[in-house]
């Protein structure tokens, strides 16, 4: 294991939840084709990461396992409730837009997986902000992906027409998330081996 | 090494021999635009290859040259009036998306031509599947009228095809360009077989596959017909002959390959008679994919095999008589295609494992306080 | 004839390749043949009586309370996570560190959370699907798909992390267009 100095920046672009873990994809690769579902997923996705990171990291460390995961997946379940109510109440369209997406955020890997790994490892003063750039990383990833693949599928921006000639509509189903995805991942892997000083093995 | 290369070329050189007649006879029967559709896919794929590897730092060498089969491959599938963007777009997407992402020629998954196809397909349905009647010759900046379904489409749905034997064997029927010219398919799959230049196994089981089903499960009247019609639309000919039997991507012995094309053939046919989809076989050859690795991956352990048995076989015999040893190949010219399968078999990069393990860190974490944990959680105290 | 005819609407249905649901999961599972069997057998166990208590909670949750389906979901999944390490444990002791990680890895993630809602769903839309039985019946089918999804993968796992693929797209990059183009055909043929 690579002993990586950790920047509480890592999260936007280092550390990528998207698209250098691979974590939390399939919302990105199905509500992730238009600008609009895109914002009512990163509102939903920040209310709750935030909230359900920040409630657990009071939970004891001492705890097993098992037990700490499950009491992070209940308090985010928890946290769903009150996050539901409020987007029904602002943004009625949001829940039929996003779908089973919604629910699902709460058991996302950001939560279940890297709460253990990274964030309670950290002192609070520094989880913070650095959970906050986690899920600035995501937002980004989520709203760049909407933003291209909306304009390209649907000639649209935001619902606004362009004046586009060639739509591809195949970018706005499922696999055209997975491609899309896989493009911009390797894209954003080459960039980032190109301002970092990784050995130049990685690179071909 | 060289001998590959060599051989490599002499596949492309007569794949594209056999392409170019076909194109000839596109030609012939929707004029100067068929033509163009393919030098466009080619120019565009030769153009994306050049980038796409000056972007991946690789050079362009002479063998790169293949992606302009599969352009060609691309072309003579789609309907001669196609928009032109659309098939650049395909190509684009056969040469990145589909070969250089995992690494170009020397490592191919999919074809190309058959995930180009299929992406058309799902994003430009209409455009894919609407061609204009054979002999109607539109200019090539011209926008086509009196657009017609394929004769796929029309036996599909009846079971029946009103064109004579003669008109078949032609590709005087409505269709995409390259796959209706029966007869000229016919001697390319002949030539290209005699020549090694695709998998005969594949061809041989995608025949053997339609034409069983299609006596077991007719779908027209007589005997004849429902073994010949199928054969001759929904481009099962032309993808056995392109697609299914291209060597890169079918298994490499003949048995093997045999299967993959009958199972594409099975499967495709069962498509097309319960729900009259137009072409399945391409779609279903793209879809098997999978099944075409793993028997490549089934037929590398058994060379494997064979190569640890010759190679134990090779020392007992050098222990035992000296007479023997000299006639028994060097251990090193054995062990050499052993030593290369290990190498693409083990070749993950250290990077890719961190990134698996970095995700699965949660289950090591609890390997911190493992006896604790477990059974905290079972209950159990010592 | 309809073995094809199945094997094409299970692919169809796969919850993976139409609605990438457990990618990331799916992504450690091809890794070997080891983590291939145990973490797909552990989700198919979690998509099974999952499905089950899922089926309680549609069942007995009034229809006002609906925002509780969540919870009570996360309830049942954490109910199956202890009794599932529980059962491992006493079943065999040795095994059961080896085991657990699998257990960890499937408990909670979008391939069993997503399927109790898919099903849910689609149990609301069609009435005579509010049995145990459907459900069930769903939630095993989707341990299949998640199955066949991971061999669908594992088929090409060396392909797609060979040093022939540029140092950029090996991996999840690769694996990602991989799938895409495989959903793609499964959607083509829909």
């Amino acid at each position: 294991m690579k002993n990586k100095k950790r920047s509480v920046f890592d999260g936007l672009l280092a550390d990528n939840t998207v698209l250098s873990s691979c974590m939390v994809i399939s919302p990105v690769i199905i509500c992730g084709d238009t600008l609009r579902n895109a914002e009512a997923l990163a509102m939903a996705f920040t209310s709750i990461t935030l909230l359900s990171v920040l409630i657990s990291s009071f939970t004891p460390k001492k705890l097993p396992y098992a037990v700490k995961i499950i009491i992070y997946a209940v308090i985010s379940s928890l946290i769903y409730i009150p996050v539901r109510m409020a987007a029904q109440e602002f943004f009625p369209g949001i829940i039929t837009r996003i779908g089973i997406y919604f629910p699902l955020l709460a058991v996302n890997s950001l939560i279940v997986v890297q709460t253990e790994t990274k964030f309670f490892r950290m002192k609070r003063l520094k989880m913070i902000p650095t959970l906050l750039f986690y899920v600035a990383g995501f937002v980004a990833v989520i709203l760049i992906t909407a933003f291209i693949r909306e304009l390209l599928a649907y000639g649209t921006i935001n619902n606004r027409m362009v004046d586009a000639d060639t739509l591809i509509s195949g970018l706005s189903q499922p696999f055209g998330g997975f491609i899309f995805l896989g493009l911009l991942c390797g894209l954003y892997r080459a960039l980032r081996s190109l301002f970092s000083s990784e050995p130049a093995t990685e690179r071909e | 090494m060289l001998k590959q290369a060599k051989q490599e070329r002499l596949i492309w050189l007569d794949i594209m021999l056999t392409l170019l007649t076909l194109e000839l006879m596109a030609y012939f029967y929707y004029g100067l635009r068929a033509l163009v559709l393919g030098g466009v896919c080619i120019t565009v794929s030769a153009a994306a290859e050049f980038i796409s590897l000056r972007l991946m730092h690789k050079r362009f060498t002479a063998d790169d040259l293949t992606c302009t089969s599969d352009a060609l491959i691309i072309a003579l599938m789609l309907p001669t009036v196609i928009d032109y963007k659309i098939a650049a777009i395909g190509c684009v997407f056969a040469v990145v998306a589909a070969k250089n992402i995992f690494g170009g020629r020397l490592n191919m998954i999919f074809s190309p031509a058959a995930a180009a196809y299929v992406f058309l397909l799902t994003s430009w349905k209409n455009q894919t599947l609407q061609f204009t009647a054979p002999h109607v010759h539109t200019g090539i900046f011209e926008k086509a009228t009196g657009l017609v379904t394929s004769a796929s489409h029309s036996f599909n749905l009846t079971g029946e095809m009103s064109v004579s034997d003669f008109e078949i064997l032609m590709g005087n029927f409505s269709g995409p360009a390259g796959a209706v010219s029966i007869l000229l398919l016919a001697v390319a799959a002949l030539i290209l077989i005699l020549r090694g230049d695709i998998s005969g196994g594949a061809f041989i089981g995608t025949i053997s596959g339609t034409v069983l089903l299609s006596y077991l499960v007719p779908m027209s009247g007589g005997m004849v017909d429902s073994i010949k019609f199928p054969l001759v639309t929904n481009m099962v000919l032309f993808a056995a002959v392109y697609i299914v039997s291209d060597k890169r991507i079918a298994p490499r012995r003949h048995y093997y390959a045999f299967f993959y094309g009958l199972f594409i053939a099975m499967t495709s046919y069962i498509i097309v008679l319960t729900t009259a989809k137009e072409n399945a076989i391409v779609i279903v050859a793209l879809l098997f994919t999978p099944i075409a690795l793993a028997f490549k991956n089934l037929e590398k352990r058994i060379d494997d095999l064979e190569i640890q048995a010759l190679s134990v076989a090779a020392q007992k015999s050098e222990i035992t008589a000296e007479e023997e040893t000299e006639a028994a190949p060097e251990p090193e010219e054995i062990s050499k295609p052993d030593d290369s399968l290990d190498e693409e078999a083990f070749d993950l990069p250290e990077f890719s494992i961190n990134e698996i393990n970095e995700l699965i860190e949660a289950e090591h974490l609890a390997d911190t306080d493992e006896e604790q944990n477990a059974e905290e959680v079972t209950g159990d105290e010592e | 004839m309809f073995l094809v005819n199945d094997f094409i609407a299970l692919l169809a249905a796969n919850l993976i390749l139409t609605q990438a649901l457990g990618t990331s999961t799916i992504f450690i599972a091809s890794g070997s043949r080891r983590k291939l069997v145990f973490t797909t057998l552990v989700i198919t166990l979690f998509t099974t009586f999952g499905a089950a208590a899922a089926y309680a909670v549609d069942r007995f949750l009034p229809s006002q309370y609906n925002y509780l389906t969540l919870l009570c979901y996360t309830a049942a999944v954490s109910a199956l996570y202890v009794i599932f390490l529980v059962l491992f444990y006493f079943i065999s002791k040795e095994r059961f560190q080896k085991i657990r990680r699998y257990i960890h890895i499937s408990a909670f993630n979008c391939a069993v959370m997503g399927t109790l809602f898919t099903i849910s769903g689609r149990a609301s839309e069609d009435p005579a699907l509010m049995n145990i039985g459907s459900y069930v019946f769903a939630g095993l089918e989707a341990g299949v798909g998640f199955v066949l999804a991971a061999l669908i993968l594992s088929a090409a796992f060396h392909k797609l992390n060979s040093a022939k693929v540029p140092a950029s797209f090996r991996g999840f990059p690769a694996m990602l267009v991989y799938l895409g183009i495989i959903s793609m055909a499964v959607w083509a043929l829909k």
